[in-house]
């Protein structure tokens, strides 16, 4: 039987991986060779796909430096803090780790910059803002080798059922839009609020828009409550309380699939990767549009880089390694096989040929990566569960964001 | 201390006989049997002891993983006095006990007075009741976090009663109900068996003598059931408070603290501040008040529930 | 992790203690209405408490989609795609060696330290075994929480973190075992250990011998309980088990729910990580049972 059958799979599998674990960790026993170990993340979501880019990349970088072992481990999304803090402070952190903006920071002290270990051309290859986005007192932190630009996307057969052709260029087009699509039972838009979500891609770019931003200048307080921010959060209240989004997501958000975005109920959605939704909207069916605009037109865009610790045993071949990694012809593979943009102005545009993923990576410009303040991650931890209680009407707009102004104060101190 | 009933339970026999304590141990007995000890007794002096102890210490100091320790003395704990989400924390831990407890007991006593004597199918039916008790509550959490969906069966189950339908998940009074409710199924169980032992050991005649004197079932059960079982009762209560007061597992998975932190456990603060935040010494502070909290709940069982022992 | 719970008093060994046989006495012939009352009672309980591992095994034989209530309870339209990509695309069967390893180790270690303390507290003297014993009673009451950060302090120290015996070691260190431990063999007859010992056995033939064969039901007991507690660990592996390679099924699949993984794969993780702990459950049910309502160990 089929069922027995796969059992029995499963219990060869079992075998074979406990055979696995128990002869692993015996890595270090070689003659004169240096290991590098770098920590990376699902950056492509199939994970057989993404150990088989860097088992290639490691390989090919191999035959050039065959002293140099390379050992790549993959660490999930979530938690990826707690584990690379923990980890340096026992002195057991990585020599190469992917890092984005916003956590260059938090790590600022801890990171070796790259830029000797970067010839001029492949430094002038980067686009001026990325270069500037991961720098840190003019000292690149990282080595960039991609870049997003999270636009929103909308739903072509949404909008047809609606009746509607146009598709929104500001944030007030989908409040016009709205009661259009509530009244054909769709909702305009989606608006997901759990601990799991980073404001980045949710409240932020309303945000930003808005002309508000998070931190002060100069990074001592927060600016979130400000005018900019009551208007975004006001925003959002109206979209929640004229019954325009689902309610739910503002609380817990189960997987995609489970949600009116995956069935093919919402307008259009600006915290969603395109990958995500490919399968249930049907990829013909996903409309890209600009990023928003209200005050101005911005929005959350990312730059992965790869960065070398302090902590790293042997410096030289960790530079070359990141050097090998992010030059173009890597860059571009990578970026290929994970549908994100090139940092770099000599690979082109990568995907002019398709609808979706061209408007996008023509908004890299316009993309922010998000506050760059060592106490990012810690304040969107406290305001979160604020603007879920205005949004649920236990508190006003004005009041929700003071009270996460109030929250965030010590954590800036 | 908590113990099963004295009577429940043999009295262990005192190690070492009343003649041969007399004689000291020969230097070399001490030795061998010092050597039995030891692997258990460095493991727990370097796992158990002192982190214990370190534990209650660094509430007192400002610790931080990659950063400098320095003596905070109680600035700690004022500050956890000064911080509402403690306060929220503490307020959501006290009330998901104070409801899971005797909800949880009462489905105990309940399904071991049912599933009590022998009869065709007792004993699948109590295999079936412990199952949840062997079952992670991740995995729980995953599936329960479907059944109170928004349209998902307890939703629409409520519905027809004419309760509030809609996800109890997605609001802030009904959350911790909900995550009562999946306490409930998961330890029940284990309080049954418990109860189901000590049943078991009341003598029948007890019971047949109350019942030639024409006691009701209730007044059987009121006057000679359960004085019978107070004590078994007492060790479940200390048990379920205990495992009450440390939940977390479940609150991870299925509402990450919300919505608007009205799930948000003091285990949760805890581990948010020291493996989330680092702030290891802010983190201990809390774990220090959930000791002290354990501590006076325990006395407290210990003066009333217990008190005839 | 595991022992956060006082223990109970004592553990007798099932042959010091014969339970009465379940008899039907007068008290119950109440009549026909209290048997179908009690048997309704009963089967809304059994099917209430097995309605989630229905809902988590049919749920998790669906093609992905969405989910609704009733209809998806049917066991109709059928698919293993979510195994398939579970097990193809995602770690769990790594996960699974990894909780394997955690759970095995921990067993084989805990009865091992456990029984040889437990022998030497209840059958030997030697200086300073009250006060020993009184300090493993005394810090059971310290809730593990408290000594949770202490103890990633020093495995991080130690370069534990992200390592089996990191995750390991410190869950060797079980009180509630050894006292355990100590109450049963407490109760076995002198005499037994003495017989060998006039015989000239060393102490540690005495040990493997005599006293391992003996304590064979407890060492069923504790260990079935033991490696229960590792399967179903949630928090320390999470602080511990940190990459992707070192998660334990419990931690694997919360980093997937965590990730947005369709429900039907979610819910897939679930069942393989289930069968192992229902398997155990089936062939060991005497010993889960048992062991709660002779010792009243933590479930």
């Amino acid at each position: 039987m089929r069922v027995r059958k796969r059992l029995s799979a499963v219990a060869v599998a079992l075998v074979a991986a406990l055979v696995a674990t128990g002869c692993g960790g015996s890595g270090s026993g070689g003659s004169g060779k240096t290991t590098v170990t770098m920590w990376i993340y699902p950056v492509i979501v199939d994970e057989a796909k993404h150990r088989a880019h860097w088992d290639e990349t490691v390989k090919a970088f191999q035959s050039a430096n065959s002293n140099i072992e390379v050992k790549t481990e993959v660490f999930p999304w979530a938690n990826r803090d707690q584990a690379l803090a923990t980890a340096i402070a026992g002195n057991k952190g990585p020599d190469v780790v992917y890092l984005i903006p916003d956590q260059l920071p938090k790590y600022a002290r801890n990171i070796e910059p790259v830029d000797k270990y970067l010839d001029d051309a492949a430094k002038s290859d980067y686009h001026e803002n990325l270069t500037k986005s991961v720098s840190i007192d003019g000292k690149m932190m990282g080595a960039p080798i991609l870049t997003s630009a999270a636009t929103p996307i909308c739903n072509k057969k949404v909008f047809a059922a609606v009746g509607e052709t146009t598709y929104p260029t500001s944030w007030n087009d989908l409040l016009t839009l709205a009661p259009k699509f509530k009244a054909k039972g769709y909702d305009i838009a989606a608006y997901p609020g759990d601990s799991k979500q980073t404001l980045n891609q949710t409240f932020y770019p309303l945000l930003w828009s808005a002309g508000g931003d998070v931190f002060s200048p100069d990074g001592t307080s927060v600016a979130f409550n400000s005018d900019a921010g009551k208007k975004a959060l006001t925003f959002v209240k109206q979209l929640v309380d004229g019954g325009y989004v689902d309610k739910s997501l503002i609380t817990n958000v189960p997987s995609i699939e489970q949600t009116r975005i995956g069935q093919n109920k919402v307008g259009c959605v600006w915290h969603v990767p395109v990958a995500e939704v490919e399968k249930l909207w049907g990829k013909e069916n996903i409309q890209a549009v600009p990023h928003l605009t209200d005050v101005k037109q911005i929005g959350y865009g990312t730059v992965g880089s790869l960065s070398m610790l302090k902590g790293a045993k042997n410096k030289e071949a960790a530079g070359k390694w990141i050097a090998f990694a992010t030059n173009a012809e890597n860059t571009k593979k990578y970026d290929l096989a994970s549908n994100f943009f090139s940092p770099r102005k000599s690979t082109g545009t990568l995907y002019a040929g398709d609808p979706v993923l061209s408007v996008q990576e023509q908004q890299v410009a316009t993309s922010t990566v998000g506050p760059l303040h060592e106490k990012a991650r810690d304040v969107q931890g406290v305001l979160f569960p604020e603007i879920q209680a205005a949004l649920l009407g236990k508190k006003s707009v004005e009041q929700a964001l003071d009270d996460a102004a109030k929250a965030a104060a010590p954590l800036l101190r | 201390m908590v113990a099963l009933p004295e009577s429940q339970v043999r009295r262990p026999r005192r190690p070492g006989s009343e003649v041969r304590r007399l004689r000291r141990p020969s230097a070399r007995e001490a030795g061998t049997a010092l050597l039995f000890v030891l692997p258990f007794l460095l493991l727990f002096a370097i796992f158990r002891f002192t982190p214990a102890i370190a534990g209650v210490i660094l509430g007192f100091t400002d610790y931080t993983i990659g950063g400098d320790t320095s003596w905070a003395g109680l600035e700690n704990f004022r500050r956890l006095i000064d911080d509402p989400t403690f306060w929220s924390a503490l307020r959501v831990t006290v009330l998901f006990t104070a409801l899971s407890v005797p909800l949880s007991m009462l489905a105990s006593l309940g399904m071991a007075l049912l599933t009590r004597r022998a009869f065709r199918g007792a004993k699948l039916f109590r295999s079936i009741f412990f199952l949840p008790v062997v079952t992670s509550l991740v995995l729980a959490g995953v599936v329960f976090t479907w059944v109170f969906a928004d349209g998902g069966p307890w939703s629409r189950a409520m519905g027809a009663l004419g309760l509030p339908a809609g996800s109890w998940l997605a609001d802030s009074a009904l959350v911790v109900p909900a995550l009562v409710l999946v306490s409930v199924w998961s330890r029940f169980g284990y309080g049954m068996l418990i109860l189901l032992a000590r049943l078991q050991d009341i003598p029948a005649e007890l019971e047949e003598a109350a019942l030639t004197d024409g006691a009701s079932a209730w007044q059987r059960f009121r006057y000679v059931t359960l004085p019978q079982l107070r004590p078994a009762l007492f060790f479940v209560a200390i048990i379920e408070t205990t495992v009450s007061f440390q939940v977390f597992d479940m609150i991870y998975v299925m509402t990450g603290g919300g919505p608007v932190r009205s799930s948000y456990s003091l285990v949760y603060l805890l581990y948010d501040q020291g493996f989330k935040y680092f702030d290891l010494g802010y983190a201990s502070a809390v774990g220090v008040a959930l000791f002290v909290m354990t501590i006076v709940v325990a006395l407290i069982q210990r003066l009333t529930l217990g008190r005839e022992e | 992790m595991t022992d956060t719970i006082t223990p109970p008093a004592a553990a007798a060994p099932a042959t010091e203690r014969p339970r009465r046989a379940w008899r039907p006495y007068r008290a119950d012939r109440a009549g026909r209405g209290w048997v179908i009352g009690r048997t309704a009672l009963l089967l809304a309980g059994a099917v209430l408490t097995l309605f989630p591992f229905y809902a988590m095994v049919v749920l998790s034989l669906k093609p992905t989609g969405p989910v609704t209530f009733p209809d998806s309870l049917l066991p109709w339209p059928f698919s293993t795609e979510a195994y398939d990509q579970v097990i193809g695309a995602k770690s769990v069967l790594r996960w699974m060696g990894n909780t394997l390893v955690y759970s095995v180790v921990s067993v084989v270690g805990v009865l091992l330290f456990a029984s040889m303390a437990g022998y030497a507290f209840a059958k030997k003297r030697f200086p300073g075994k009250e006060t020993m014993f009184w300090s493993f009673l005394a810090m059971l009451m310290v809730p593990y929480h408290v000594t949770m950060i202490p103890t990633f302090i020093i495995i991080s120290e130690l370069n534990g973190v992200d390592t089996y015996w990191g995750m390991i070691v410190p869950t060797l260190a079980n009180a509630q075992a050894v006292f355990l431990m100590r109450q049963f063999i407490a109760s076995l007859p002198d005499s037994l250990f003495e017989a060998a010992r006039l015989d000239g056995c060393s102490e540690w033939r005495v040990y493997v011998s005599i006293v391992l064969p003996l304590i064979k039901p407890i060492l069923a007991t504790l260990g079935v309980f033991v490696f229960l507690w590792h399967w179903n660990d949630f928090l320390w592996p999470l602080i511990v088990g940190q990459s992707l390679d070192m998660r334990t099924l419990t931690t694997g699949i919360a980093s997937l729910q965590q990730e947005n993984v369709p429900l039907n794969m979610l819910l897939a993780g679930s069942v393989v990580a289930f069968v192992p702990i229902f398997m155990a459950y089936l062939i060991g049910q005497r010993y889960f049972q048992e062991g709660v309502s002779t010792t009243g160990i933590k479930g």
